[in-house]
């Protein structure tokens, strides 16, 4: 039943991780709006805010660009196209996230790298933990079957008692 | 003057308490160990003379003082010259320091007879954070700085800071971060006095609880604020200091959990360390990045050279915790087993994963532009784009496994139990689904979202549900009945499943204020209107006030929908005279499916035109509308049941005997 339930498991696990990763793929597909694009630029005044979040009323970048970018989707251009003219023109520091070449690949790489880390450790702690659950059973089973074993664990007299006061107290 | 040397006997008093308890615990000394507790509260007594100091300066304007001229001034409402305590790097750092002497002291008196040995090494943990943010106000920041000339007026408090969410803001998550140096001091004395087992973490639950407490409402207000000051829509920008925020609640909401297996089945004892000692370096790690500069943020007003003095007191915790946990590490293996990849222990651990997954890409996020800076030379932003993109998967991930966590059995679930668990609350969320897809949303992530909320909210009612249902078969209790005594005989259990509500709310709030919020920009005359979404916006006019503190400007603009006035709305501009800064006021018009968020852009006074941004931001009231429930959870959770109630009732009596002795005592000798 056990290796049933493990070797479930893995495509299990396997889809979540097709499907985390999908999510993180699909969430780029966004629609082309002011807020969009403008979340994607750093603001330049110094108040370390997008410039969709710039909270200057009158900010000497941030009020001119959300214009401009109105213009620019009014003319149909795509988020990705304006913030591409935005990078030329100030450089990669306009930029409100990294991106995803060279050194900067290892901003969006690290996160799930740590993860899918974290989600080994943890199925091999769970595997190791098992494997041991398993030997004390096979111990107690043996114990049990062996001359003289008048207490098995479904009748152990201190686990009946324990369990009943659990049901006390809980109820 | 005195405040500053109350805080000079405020340190030495830690100092001495060190080495005393020090003293009285490796010499069995009891009369030591009272002493030091004595100074612990002597400690606290010195640090309120100090607070109290400062508090007077601000109220009587003293302008003496360096503090009081920086941020406070003679007009300043007298609200928020008591709340510009903590608006400035030297108030705060006191403040901080306060709330440390405070939380020491209860520690020192809770455990006047309890936990002996472990409770003196874990006041010797908490001097020593004490003494390091006593030194920092002593020779680093003083706040009583006097001034060689004195100003007529101060130079006011940051404008942004001139509301009420900051009279609370910082305050709760300034709390939240303090107490929980309480179980990390725990923690570590467990590790120093090897007493390895559970007791620590059962003697600082309710501190844990506490801390997660106020770092969730620290959190909730602070977006609140921003969500209301800063004007722009949104609640939440990922600024560096926000993150620094949300690290420790991440971490400590992992912990929160992990406890309850190592309480359960003794095991994760490691983990559990490791993850308090996470949460006390994360809340170290976010006053560094505040005070530091290091990372530029928008909370910039609390910038200064201490960034390196946290630092490197940030690296010798760590560098002692770690080592003293790793010579600990043979005593910390489990005893007991694990049976299944399908039980709650498992899902518990794939929660745990989830949380500190978040936090790490929260870390690391923040930290990347610092990287790559030293790396490449370039100091890049990382942004909203980063975090929502990461983070988003790994959110839906987490609210799956909050649904379930509560129904999956311990040890051990079956095909069966799994189908009679799930299968309602799953078909309740496939439902959700459908119908919301039906009535035309097409957002995947948004779907599964709503789906998942769904899902949740169905496993926590079913849980309710069986409770009830199994009361009333076993005691023979009408339900309602039933109810009220399943939750008062297990209050921390259902408290838990009504703080998942309440998370939940609040993620449904996010994700519907993210995905569907719809933004107007409009320059009108009086009497013209314009639209957004159902709402018709109708421009009546501008009036300008003044206040020896503040010129106003506030127009009026009336809200229809349907063709029928529903409401009049009154943002503002605002321009504080004695900073000379301009801010906004924003008017909200808030119903629990969507908010109407007006700014007033702008007023040009010579063509009359007057510019609107609006925003109509659906679900936005969920969020707090959660905050609100995960409160009421977390009351539910730490209030002590029928048990801990008379448990603390006798320990007061023996105390108030104690105490009454004691004094019979002290007279005696006099």
């Amino acid at each position: 039943m056990n290796r049933i339930r493990g070797s479930a498991l893995t495509p299990a696990i396997a889809a979540l991780v097709i499907f985390l990763g999908a999510a993180a793929l699909a969430s780029t597909n966004v629609l082309t709006t002011r807020q969009e694009v403008s979340e994607g630029l750093t603001c330049q005044c110094g108040c370390g805010l997008t410039v969709a979040n710039c909270n200057h009323p009158n900010c000497i970048f941030a009020v001119p660009i959300r214009d401009k970018i109105d213009a620019m989707i009014a003319k149909g251009m795509s988020r990705v196209q304006i913030i591409a003219f935005y990078r030329a023109q100030y450089g990669e520091k306009i930029l409100s996230a990294p991106t995803t070449e060279g050194f900067n690949l290892l901003a969006w790489t690290m996160p799930p790298f740590v993860l899918i880390l974290g989600l080994g450790g943890v199925l091999l702690t769970i595997g190791r933990w098992r494997r041991t659950a398993r030997m004390t059973e096979t111990a107690a089973a043996v114990a049990d079957a062996s001359p003289g074993a008048a207490v098995t664990h479904d009748h152990d007299p201190a686990l009946r008692r324990r369990f009943e006061r659990d049901l006390k107290e809980r109820l | 003057m005195i405040g500053q040397l109350a805080l000079a006997l405020a340190l030495l008093l830690a100092v001495y308490s060190i080495g005393a308890n020090l003293y009285g615990v490796t010499r069995s000394r009891p009369d030591l160990i009272a002493s030091a507790r004595h100074a612990l509260w002597a400690m606290f007594a010195m640090v309120t003379v100090g607070i109290a100091a400062l508090w007077t300066g601000l109220l009587t304007s003293d302008f003496s003082l360096e503090y009081v001229a920086s941020y406070s001034s003679t007009t300043l409402p007298t609200a928020y010259k008591i709340t510009a305590l903590w608006g400035g790097q030297q108030g705060s750092l006191l403040f901080w320091t306060w709330l440390l002497s405070i939380f020491t002291a209860i520690v020192a008196f809770q455990n006047r007879r309890r936990n002996p040995g472990i409770a003196q090494w874990a006041l010797i943990v908490m001097a020593g954070v004490a003494c390091f943010f006593l030194s920092m106000l002593n020779f680093v920041t003083r706040p009583f700085e006097i001034l060689a000339t004195i100003p007529a007026n101060g130079t006011d408090l940051n404008p942004l800071l001139q509301n009420y969410w900051m009279a609370i803001h910082p305050p709760s998550l300034y709390t939240g971060y303090v107490s929980a140096t309480v179980p990390f001091a725990f923690g570590a004395a467990a590790l120093i006095t090897g007493r390895l087992d559970d007791s620590w973490i059962r003697t600082t639950r309710r501190w844990a609880i506490f801390s997660w407490f106020f770092l969730t409402l620290g959190n909730l207000f602070g977006a609140r604020w921003a969500y209301e000051v800063l004007g722009w829509g949104g609640y939440w920008a990922w600024d560096p200091v926000e993150n620094a925020a949300f690290m420790p609640w991440l971490v400590m909401t992992a912990y929160l959990h992990s406890v309850m297996i190592q309480e359960r089945k003794d095991m994760l004892k490691v983990w559990n360390l490791v993850l308090i000692g996470m949460v006390f370096g994360l809340t170290l790690f976010g006053t560094f990045i505040t005070r530091s500069g290091v990372i530029s943020s928008v909370h910039s007003f609390t910038q200064s050279g201490l960034g390196p003095y946290f630092l490197g007191f940030l690296i010798t915790v760590a560098v002692l915790y770690t080592t003293l946990l790793l010579s600990r590490l043979g005593r910390l293996r489990s005893t007991a087993q694990f049976e299944s990849y399908l039980s709650r222990e498992a899902a518990f651990l794939f929660n745990n994963l989830m949380l500190v997954g978040i936090a790490f890409a929260v870390f690391w996020g923040t930290l990347f532009p610092v990287l790559s800076e030293a790396v490449r030379g370039v100091k890049i932003t990382v942004g909203p784009p980063f975090f929502n993109r990461v983070n988003a998967p790994l959110a839906l991930a987490l609210i799956f496994l909050m649904g379930v966590g509560p129904l999956i059995a311990w040890r051990r679930a079956s095909a069966s139990n799994l189908v009679r668990a799930f299968a309602s609350p799953a078909i309740i969320g496939v439902i959700v689904g459908i119908a919301a897809f039906t009535l035309g949303m097409r957002q995947w992530y948004a779907l599964s979202a709503f789906s998942l909320a769904a899902f949740v909210i169905a496993t926590v009612v079913s849980e309710f549900r069986r409770g009830v249902a199994a009361r009333g078969h076993m005691v023979d209790e009408r339900p309602a009945r039933a109810l009220v005594n399943l939750v008062a005989k297990n209050n921390r259990r259902y408290g838990g499943y009504v703080i998942h509500v309440g998370v939940v709310l609040a993620f449904v709030g996010i994700v519907g204020s993210s995905f569907f919020k719809a933004e107007v920009k409009q320059s009108v005359k009086p009497g013209e209107s314009f639209s957004i979404g159902p709402y018709t916006l109708t421009y009546i006019g501008v009036d300008g006030s003044e206040t020896a503190h503040l010129e106003t400007e506030r127009a009026r603009v009336e809200v229809s929908r349907d063709g029928r006035q529903i409401a009049t709305l009154a943002p503002a501009r605002l321009f504080y005279k004695a900073a000379q800064q301009p801010a906004t006021e924003v008017a909200i018009r808030s119903t629990p499916s969507s908010d109407l968020y007006v700014v007033l852009a702008g007023v040009d006074n010579l063509t009359g035109l007057v510019t609107f941004q609006v925003f109509l931001t659906p679900l936005v009231f969920w969020i707090w509308a959660g905050g609100v429930v995960m409160a009421l959870g977390t009351v539910m959770a730490m209030w002590p049941n029928v048990r801990e109630r008379e448990a603390i009732a006798t320990a007061l009596s023996g105390a108030a005997e104690s105490i009454g002795s004691e004094s019979a005592r002290g007279s005696a000798a006099t």
